[in-house]
């Protein structure tokens, strides 16, 4: 392990024999734990990288479009797919596309709209990540009703293992030939193996879209309404819920006509022209059902132009994320609404990215007119009330398996090489 | 299992479940030493002992009970072969180091069916048909109809990737799980639900679903329901020929259709089929006369077994009676003769199958459901089958494939009881190599037995093929003449799957039969399920020497 400024440089000559002297950022002088930035070129990189660590005594961890400020105990080399952004093959005829992991969705997305095709409907949040990087770290929200999971739609993997042999899992629409391999790379953040391409389903462009508005009495009924329509197999590319709060955050330019404690309901549909208007009517039926009315075309219009059309939305970062499975929506929202009042806050919320899962709730909480951090004391009391009522934390891991994650680790990689410090 | 650690396993079994659910009567282990698998099959009628058998059998009623007993494997160092209906077809049950047998078939409650999260918390043990009946009677489905409900569990479908012929709309079961509960080879309870698509971490679901007891045993689920279909809508089409019938099947999927049956007849299989056509309510076969087939209309589960007689012979017996050269034809020597040179016998076939197909392929299409959105999609699918040419024959041959729709496993030991054997083969690809995929595996059958396919399980990126062949290796009771033809049809059947790619198999998973060609298939990714093997089961007891884990463990 290097202890002396003479490790570093011998580490860092290594690492620029490997990947060339372009593509390696060594580590801030003076820094307790050294980190190298290393951008390999190509998988064979990958691969000679993650063989020479273990004799160089660095651990290697990938590293996303890097939002999160990587935390390292140990001298890490942390390596960075920009370079790895090739599209390696584009299959038409069965919608697949074979790509490298270093390509942001928003960069993929722009060679397939040229050919009548797309990744499905995801949000701008999701699409600006890279697609390792989308698949590799599981969060809530990268969900569709039309398009489905994001990971459902990886059809298999390309990696690199702790000993250096890459593995390519096979490609078939469905199997049964064992444990779907590829999902123990999918969401394992590098602890398992390092990403290097993915095979992904497309979809093609839709014929038609259309978006509409309701105001309903509550967002207890809104979340029925949305319900409704679910289970008469509308398949909407994007629902939203805006409590009336939030509402007039994010539409604070229109009219809303909003009553009290009212809540507004938007609705994307899109598909072959009647089925998209289908969805559109099994949605609006079920609005109208749940005691709600339609409301101006402009705010469904505004709300499709941000998630479509570039359109930037208002709205300030939300305090918190949860995600509540779909009996539980309006008992987590609810608490969520208890717990700020007796806090003294002011909340405002959406709820989003519905799917057979549930959706996710952005919770927004506001004291003396500023937005409240995620750790700030009130905060942490309304996330707790509402994990009290069943919801699930933005970036919560299961623990249930953790033995049998170390175990699968130690299996696979026996010396701790590859992202030691992830999913711990 | 030597005879003092068996008697000493035996009484440690006892003192947990009792004298009455612990076996090692020689009726108990001759039952439990396999399933459907027709090489099996073929040994049994030679009246050849089978060559594994467990030393025990056990029935638990609880999960602690099943813990309890991997335990006492564990410390005992002996074999645990999960086993459910034992309808599978790949010799998955087959106790290869001997050990015990741990049958699921008495832990069969189904908890609440939740009306919010549409999920169903269910016992593994349970039959697939009294499970479905239940969601029934309380409006909802699981939408998984396999051939064999009446006699597989829902631990098997989890345990294989099943999948059921309304497949298209609902998924494989695969798609239908939110988690299972696992008993692992640690003797350890794990439970792998929770909002999946939210939690960081491995699937973990998807890692021990499709296992095949080699990781422990599944001892319940919650699946995924879908409120009870209002509206099925079935129709038969002609298509010109088979690929602008696959073409057809691409262009409704990826359009973003999800009829719950296709299914494309190629031209041998649409021959045989279009055969029976002419024959509607003739007298039934006797030995269509045990298969479940309601009238049309009287849903998705006819009881079993059927008060009523079958009017459709169906493909297989079709091929039996075509192989005895005519209907009346009962000569078992002539169907010997036929499989015998089947390479001569399918060009034969071919020819007449040819003549058939200038007129055309048969494809049978349904779609269930909510009653607007199904009634929309029903307009767009038929809209494209009618694009690309295809002629719409009605709602009848929809109907009559629905009512014989699990009549297929109950052609099959006529067949065997006449010398020959049949089996089935099922692979899948994407559609950029169907058409070659199809064509590889039908010559490399082709080249050993009569063959014929259909198409169905599609997918908006592919399809699933289903092979269905006849033959014969020589005299009934010559056991060994008929392994050497059936393993040669799946050596060259597996190896022209791994040369076009694709997957060795969609549905009916690996076992036995299928092991060689993990490799394969897999490659260097079978690292990942050796450690996932080395995790779940690091003493190796969970149902060793199967799925090719062998050399990777």
């Amino acid at each position: 392990m290097p202890e002396s400024g003479r490790d570093v440089d011998a580490v860092t000559r290594a690492l620029v024999d490997l990947v060339g002297r372009d593509h390696v950022t060594a580590p801030t002088p003076g820094a307790t734990t050294p980190v190298w930035r290393v951008a390999p070129g190509s998988v064979v990189e990958i691969a000679g990288l993650v063989r020479a660590a273990p004799g160089l005594g660095v651990v290697v961890a990938p590293a996303g479009s890097g939002r999160r400020p990587p935390v390292h105990a140990r001298p890490t080399v942390q390596t960075s797919m920009a370079r790895l952004c090739h599209v390696l093959a584009l299959d038409e005829r069965s919608l697949t596309a074979h790509v490298q992991v270093g390509l942001t969705g928003v960069d993929l997305e722009a060679q397939l709209v040229p050919r009548g095709l797309s990744l499905g409907d995801y949000p701008p949040a999701v699409m600006r990540s890279t697609l390792g990087g989308i698949v590799a770290v599981r969060t809530h929200g990268k969900s569709s009703a039309r398009t489905g999971f994001f990971e459902d739609n990886v059809l298999g993997v390309s990696a690199v293992l702790a000993d250096g042999r890459t593995i390519h899992t096979r490609i078939a629409p469905r199997r049964a030939t064992g444990p779907d391999l590829a999902r123990a790379l999918c969401g394992s953040e590098g602890a398992i193996g390092i990403l290097t391409s993915l095979v992904l389903r497309l979809h093609r462009a839709p014929e038609a879209r259309f978006a509409t508005a309701y105001a309903l009495p509550s967002v207890a009924a809104a979340v029925a309404a949305v319900q409704l329509a679910l289970r008469e197999e509308a398949a909407p590319s994007g629902v939203r819920i805006y409590d009336e709060a939030e509402a007039r955050v994010h539409f604070a330019e229109l009219d809303l006509a909003l009553g009290d404690g009212e809540a507004l309901l938007v609705a994307g549909t899109a598909g072959p022209t009647d089925l998209a208007a289908c969805d559109r009517d099994l949605v609006s039926s079920a609005a109208i059902a749940e005691g709600g009315r339609l409301a101006s075309p402009a705010l469904a219009e505004l709300w499709w132009r941000r998630i479509h059309g570039g359109a930037p939305t208002p709205a300030p970062t939300p305090t918190t994320q949860l995600m509540a499975t779909p009996g539980r929506l309006v008992r987590v929202y609810g608490a969520i609404a208890a717990a700020a009042a007796e806090a003294g806050l002011a909340l405002r919320a959406h709820v989003s990215r519905f799917d057979a899962d549930g959706a996710v709730v952005f919770v927004t909480l506001v004291r003396g007119g500023a937005v409240l951090a995620e750790t700030d004391p009130g905060a942490v009391a309304v996330v707790l009330a509402a994990e009290g009522a069943g919801a699930f934390p933005l970036g919560a891991r299961s623990l249930r398996l953790d033995g049998y994650l170390a175990a699968l680790r130690t299996a696979i990689d026996p010396d701790g090489v590859l992202s030691p410090e992830a999913l711990t | 299992m030597r005879g003092e650690v068996s008697e000493r396993v035996r009484r440690e079994l006892e003192g947990i479940l009792g004298p009455r659910r612990v076996s090692s009567e020689a009726v108990d282990r001759d039952v439990y030493a396999r399933d459907m698998w027709p090489r099996l099959l073929l040994a049994r009628r030679a009246g050849d002992a089978p060559a594994h058998q467990p030393d025990l059998i056990v029935w638990p009623e609880s999960v602690r009970e099943v813990v309890a007993i991997v335990k006492v494997a564990r410390a005992a160092q002996v074999p645990i072969v999960p086993y459910g209906g034992g309808s599978g077809v790949c010799g998955g049950v087959v106790p290869v180091r001997g050990g015990i047998t741990v049958d699921t078939k008495r832990m069969t409650t189904i908890r609440s069916v939740s009306a919010d999260e549409l999920t169903c918390d269910v016992d593994a043990g349970l039959i697939g048909e009294r499970f479905e009946r239940e969601l029934a009677r309380r409006g909802y489905t699981f939408g998984h109809f396999p051939s064999s409900i009446y006699c597989s569990t829902v631990g098997g479908w989890l345990a294989t990737r099943a999948a059921g012929q309304l497949s298209t709309k609902y998924g494989k079961v695969e798609d239908r799980v939110a988690g299972v509960t696992l008993v692992t080879g640690r003797g350890e309870v794990v439970e792998t639900d929770g909002p999946t698509r939210a939690l960081r971490g491995p699937g973990w679901t998807q890692l021990v679903v499709g296992s095949e007891g080699t990781l422990g045993i599944i001892t319940s689920a919650r699946l995924r329901v879908s409120p009870a279909p209002q509206l099925r809508i079935m129709r038969g089409y002609w298509m010109p020929d088979v690929a602008t019938g696959i073409e057809a099947i691409r262009r409704v999927m990826q359009r973003g259709l999800r009829p719950a049956i296709v299914r494309l007849y190629d031209e041998l299989d649409t021959m045989i089929n279009a055969a029976s056509h002419d024959e509607v309510g003739a007298p039934a076969l006797d030995e269509d006369a045990f298969a479940p087939s309601p009238a049309p209309g009287a849903g998705p589960l006819p009881p079993w077994p059927s008060p009523d007689a079958a009017v459709e012979a169906g493909p297989l017996a079709r091929l039996r009676a075509l192989a005895r050269g005519g209907v009346a034809g009962l000569r078992r020597e002539a169907m010997g003769a036929a499989l015998g040179r089947s390479r001569a016998f399918n060009a034969v076939l071919g020819v007449a199958a040819e003549r058939v197909a200038r007129a055309g392929c048969r494809m049978i299409i349904g779609l269930e459901g909510a009653r607007i959105r199904t009634e929309v999609e029903a307009a767009l699918t038929f809209a494209e089958l009618d694009a690309v040419g295809g002629r719409d024959l009605g709602d009848e041959p929809g109907l009559r494939w629905l009512a014989h729709r699990y009549a297929v496993s109950y052609k099959m030991s006529p067949i065997f009881a006449d010398g020959a054997f049949v089996d089935t083969m099922e692979v899948a690809a994407g559609w950029d190599r169907l058409d070659e995929l199809y064509a590889a595996v039908r010559a490399a059958i082709g080249r050993h037995a009569v063959v014929m396919a259909h198409f169905s399980h599609a997918y908006a990126d592919g399809c699933s093929i289903y092979f269905t062949f006849a033959g014969s290796g020589g005299a009934a009771d010559d056991a060994r003449g008929h392994e050497r033809v059936y393993d040669a049809i799946w050596r060259d059947g597996m190896e022209a799957v791994a040369r076009i790619g694709g997957t060795i198999s969609h549905h009916h998973g690996v076992g036995l039969l299928k092991a060689p060609y993990m490799h394969a298939e897999h490659r260097e990714a079978m690292t990942i399920y050796g450690a996932l093997k080395q995790t779940f089961d690091p003493d190796g007891i969970m149902n060793p020497g199967k799925m090719g884990l062998d050399r990777h463990a």
